[in-house]
């Protein structure tokens, strides 16, 4: 069958590059799985826990936004941070929740800007917790 | 003539001021090779967004965004300028304080409100010795600067531009041309101009019917919504390691005229101290010759 190529690049460096027989990421709105064969797609990325099946073996990665872009069975996934899910840093992310919710949010902007750290930073806990 | 053992010392001084700059070039050369690394690394990134514009702009859909839209009045202006932490690096800083303070005060001359950042240790004495005191200073990016630490600043200046209290973001570095040339110059990049790739995209369209091959989750209006910023973090990160990479470049070279000057004066004066030294020499044998023909009378 059929493998796919999984790329992750962040703005510093290619941060992935492997061969993997099943991929899931969270786009903007809920969880995608990717198989070979997978039909040409351009997906928004949401903040949480990326998995990477190869050789049986699943690997977890905190993907902090960004985009996917899958064609000819190559997945790349561009993002601001790629961290394995054992290395994420729940204090840090449990200290930027408590001040996100403290923030203002008398416009629409500050609202959104609030809701996307609250949502980051849940997202962290998450994966950290579940890597345990 | 000279005292010789005078020379001597200065002499010895040179030799030790070389040893440093030799250290320094070679310091500087590694470090470059590093940084230099990881600009290459880093654009793998910005080939994948302006793919993934180009990409979009080809399904037929406009690329527009209120980050590309020029403000109709420019109240609050900003203006980053990145220098380095340390000197010893030849014009570097020199260049890019000469690039910005003139549009600093062509700014301030246009705009009502002027803010002025400031990165690296040199460029705020500098700018603070003509009376310019900047509102905001860093001093965390060194050869290395990590992508997190730029994002921290570029999502403060995106939720500024978003709500309305910055209208225009220029930025002073120095741009690494090639390893032989680099640049100092200011850079608009709030409103950007145009994303890479959305022009291709154009071109691309009128030959095909517009339909692209891609399916886009949600829809490409939004990806676009996340791109263009996703574009301008890229963009600012790219400043920060281009002058990075250029700061180490400028040290290598500064640091291997120091080097050389400093091997040539070592041998004037060693040249300048031998003669000294048989002057001297002949000196005293002539009084001792002296000496002995009074002696003889």
């Amino acid at each position: 069958m059929a493998e796919l190529n999984c790329i992750v690049v962040t703005p510093e460096k290619t941060a992935l590059e492997t061969k993997a027989e099943f991929v899931a990421m969270p786009l903007y709105d809920g969880e995608i799985g990717i198989l070979p064969g997978h039909s040409p797609m351009i997906g928004r990325l949401g903040y949480g826990e990326m998995r990477i099946r190869a050789g049986g073996k699943e690997t977890r990665y905190y993907v902090d936004g960004g985009f996917v872009q899958v064609a000819d069975n190559v997945v790349s996934i561009l993002t601001n941070r790629a961290v394995l899910g054992t290395s994420v840093d729940a204090e840090a992310a449990r200290k930027q929740l408590a001040a996100a919710t403290k923030r203002p949010a008398s416009t629409d902007e500050e609202l959104e800007l609030r809701d996307r750290l609250v949502i980051q930073s849940r997202a962290q806990i998450r994966v950290a917790a579940r890597a345990k | 003539m000279a005292n010789a053992r005078k020379l001597d010392k200065r002499r010895k001084s040179v030799r030790n001021i070389r040893k440093i700059t030799r250290t320094m070039e070679l310091i500087a050369t590694a470090r470059f090779k590093k940084a230099m690394d990881r600009a290459t690394a880093a654009t793998a990134y910005t080939r994948r967004i302006t793919q993934l514009v180009s990409d979009l702009a080809s399904s037929g859909l406009e690329v527009r965004h209120p980050l590309m839209e020029p403000r109709a009045e420019t109240n609050t202006a900003l203006l980053l300028v990145l220098t380095g932490n340390r000197g010893l690096c030849g014009g570097y800083n020199g260049g890019v304080i000469r690039q910005a303070i003139p549009r600093y005060n062509e700014l301030k001359e246009s705009v009502s409100n002027v803010q002025l950042e400031v990165s690296g240790k040199r460029g705020i004495t500098a700018l603070r010795f003509r009376g310019i005191e900047p509102h905001e200073t860093f001093l965390n990016f060194d050869d290395q600067p990590r992508f997190s630490e730029v994002e921290a600043i570029a999502n403060r200046y995106l939720a500024e531009y978003a709500a309305g209290r910055l209208d225009r973001l220029d930025v002073a570095y120095t741009r690494f041309v090639s390893i032989g040339r680099q640049q100092a110059l200011v850079e608009t990049l709030l409103p950007l101009g145009g994303i890479e790739g959305a022009d291709s995209g154009d071109a691309k369209k009128s030959s095909s019917t517009g339909e692209s091959m891609y399916e886009f989750l949600p829809s490409a209006e939004s990806i676009l919504e996340e791109v263009v910023p996703a574009s301008f973090k890229a963009k600012l990160f790219k400043c920060f390691l281009d002058a990075a990479v250029s700061e180490q470049i400028a040290r290598m070279v500064a640091m291997k005229a120091a080097t050389e000057n400093a091997g040539d004066m070592i041998k004037q004066l060693s040249m300048t101290y031998n003669r000294a030294r048989q002057s001297q020499i002949t000196g005293e044998i002539m009084e001792i010759i002296g000496g002995v023909e009074a002696l003889k009378k």
